[in-house]
């Protein structure tokens, strides 16, 4: 029985590594944990978008098509689109038909989600994910999709793409919105911002994974669990007490997942809660570090990404470097950094440095 | 199975402490004035009305006094006056070896459900979830003094009104519970029960309803549900909503989200952050008994 469960396992294991022979460079990583990098998009492909949790409006929708449509591509929108069920757009079962729909569509090659909000972890264990593991595509939000991120770097190792949404899109075309076209165009990753006081100095490279805290921390001693070790993980909260940012934190610490980081990236706290809190004046940096500061690795506070302005694309699942020294952080793609090149702080596609205070949404 | 403290008597000593968040020291007058007319003596920790920013002292102070409660022969119960956050801050750093041989009651709830799943699990130890110092202001209704028979050695024995989600059943098996976020919170860490065959209790205060459903759904993905042989609901006090609706009551979300199991359930049971907080024997056998006309949960020393 025992050996019978093991060649089962060890079969789709098999399919993996044929399927993907690269993946062998991952030298740190065991090689069951990668799947096969879903293909980046060309211009004529199509983008799904779907809502699994919150909803967007019609005129949200076209916001992103017309946007999506100025990169190339084509859309393709799910009938989630300015539904409404309570706080959710549609019934689990609608948002889960819904995405299941364009993640069997061979033709759409990437789906950018509507809003998070809350709702994809009660419609995500109703999805038959057979077909996305044979022919990956990039699954694209942030906040409450962090599940999604989890779920599938976890179970399949296969790439997703951290960033702002569909509902997020406007009419006029942001270092967001670039940095997400980058990401989906196959334009490797390099990113730099300041550093900031509490920062701890180190170079490490690992698969960057994470999302948002609340999020992460709800799959724990699931089978959506996230595997920290050797990973970079990124983390990003909104509308939070700092008290329970505590204890989110001291949960992931108890269980083990910041003892065997690579690194730590901290993105956006923002809009953090305060009433009833006086008391509480620790800052958020101060919270966090404290979590991680009996280990070595790097920790870098303050990278533009979460709910604020910026919110910069990063690819989950994929292998990073990341450096943190005295004068700059640095975030990149093992193959899209020159070290030798004298470069700028921000996007690397973008002019204006990024140094503005995050701007919640 | 369960170890069981021994029961307190007249002329016992019971220390207070704050493991967890600040608490003004006049706050435990009524307190400990009430724990002298039980026939108690008490020792009021220096972690009571200690504070460092948001709590009771540092993590060193917390810890030191709670371990001085823990390590002392004399005291036979430890009541937590309050919780608030703080107690998985230094759960890990406690020495827990005098305790073991010297075991006694441990008394809170909220915050202090990182105690009572903690005890539970790793030392396998029974605690009482009551009232603690805050609800001694109010003099000794019979929630105070529930806690009172739940420390001397009584048999405690509830019943309720029925509720129209509960679902009928008799069942026995330990009672674990708490605050539903603290559960959440200690989920994949050591301290948290795998709950098979376990009678839950859960109640919360001023939470979002959202967040309800999805501390319930982080529980239930990490299998603590489905193995459960009885479910009881308290107080979901203050409840918040998010702008758009979620258009269900927490109860209604709690129900939905027990809908595919089948173990008993009761509905608004006196465990909360409201005055309606019956002290219960954590870790202790208990029968657990839904019926159309009326619930009740009965609990032998």
């Amino acid at each position: 029985m025992l050996r019978r469960n093991f060649l089962q396992r060890l079969g789709p294991l098999g399919a993996t590594l044929a399927a993907a022979p690269g993946l062998v460079a991952f030298t740190n990583e065991p090689a069951a944990k990668r799947g096969p990098n879903p293909p980046y998009l060309k211009p004529g492909d199509y983008v799904g978008i779907t809502c699994p949790a919150g909803t967007i409006d019609q005129k949200e929708a076209r916001y992103a098509e017309v946007m999506l449509g100025r990169w190339g591509f084509k859309t393709k929108l799910g009938n989630t689109i300015g539904k409404n069920w309570n706080q959710f757009a549609g019934t689990d079962e609608e948002r889960a038909a819904d995405f299941q729909r364009l993640l069997d569509d061979p033709m759409v090659k990437a789906i950018i989600f509507g809003r998070g909000g809350y709702g994809t972890m009660r419609m995500m264990d109703m999805v038959n994910w057979e077909g996305f593991k044979k022919s990956p595509k990039w699954l694209v939000g942030y906040s409450d999709i962090t599940a999604f991120h989890c779920h599938v770097n976890r179970n399949f190792g296969i790439p997703t793409i951290h960033a702002r949404m569909a509902g997020g899109f406007g009419t006029i075309e942001d270092e967001s919105e670039i940095s997400l076209r980058d990401a989906l165009s196959g334009k490797p990753e390099v990113y730099r911002w300041r550093p900031l006081p509490l920062n701890r100095q180190g170079h490490c490279e690992g698969i960057l994974v994470g999302g948002n805290l609340s999020l992460i921390y709800a799959m724990q001693a699931s089978s959506s669990e996230l595997d920290t070790t050797n990973k970079i993980l990124f983390i990003e909260d909104v509308s939070e007490y700092k008290y329970t940012v505590d204890r989110m934190l001291m949960n992931l610490k108890r269980s083990g997942k910041l003892s065997k980081l690579a690194g730590l990236i901290v993105g956006g706290f923002t809009a953090t809660k305060a009433e009833g809190e006086g008391y509480f004046t620790i800052s958020m940096e101060e919270i966090i570090f404290e979590k991680v500061k009996e280990y070595g690795y790097p920790v870098a506070f303050g990278f533009p990404a979460g709910h604020q302005r910026p919110n910069l694309a990063l690819k989950f699942g994929m292998q990073f470097q990341l450096n943190v020294s005295n004068d700059i952080c640095v975030i990149a793609e093992p193959n899209g950094l020159n070290p030798m090149l004298p470069i700028p702080f921000g996007h690397d596609s973008i002019t204006a440095p990024i140094d503005s205070l995050p701007i919640p949404l | 199975m369960i170890q069981v403290p021994p029961y307190l008597r007249k002329g016992d000593t019971i220390g207070l402490v704050c493991p967890a968040g600040f608490m003004a020291k006049e706050k435990t007058d009524a307190c400990v004035e009430i724990l002298g007319k039980w026939g108690f003596k008490v020792i009021i920790g220096k972690s009571v009305g200690s504070q460092y920013h948001y709590f009771s002292g540092t993590d060193e102070e917390r810890l030191a006094d709670l371990q001085e409660m823990l390590d002392n022969p004399e005291i036979k119960a430890i009541l937590c006056a309050r919780g608030g956050y703080g107690t998985s801050r230094i759960i890990d750093d406690i020495n827990w070896k005098a305790f073991r041989k010297n075991p006694k009651w441990i008394i809170g709830y909220s915050d202090i459900t990182v105690l009572h799943c903690h005890l539970f699990q790793k030392l396998g130890m029974a605690s009482v979830h009551a009232p603690m110092a805050g609800a001694f202001a109010d003099g000794e209704d019979e929630f105070v003094l529930s806690l009172k028979k739940a420390i001397t050695g009584n048999e405690l024995s509830y019943t309720i009104e029925n509720h129209a989600f509960n679902r009928t059943g008799e069942v026995s098996g330990p009672l674990i519970g708490g605050n539903l976020s603290l559960l959440a919170h200690l989920t994949g860490t050591p301290s948290m029960p795998s709950l098979k065959g376990a009678i839950l209790f859960v109640e919360d205060v001023g939470e979002y309803l959202y967040n309800i459903d999805r501390m319930l759904l982080q529980l239930d993905r990490a299998g603590k549900l489905k193995n459960l042989a009885g479910m009881i609901i308290g107080g979901f006090t203050d409840c918040k909503d998010t702008i758009t609706p979620i258009g269900k009551t927490a109860y209604e979300l709690i129900a939905d989200r027990i809908s595919g199991y089948s173990f008993p359930a009761a509905f608004n049971f006196p465990v909360s952050h409201d005055k309606f907080n019956v002290a219960l024997r954590v870790g202790l056998n208990h029968t657990f008994k839904v019926e159309h006309t009326q619930v009740t949960l009965k609990g032998k020393p």
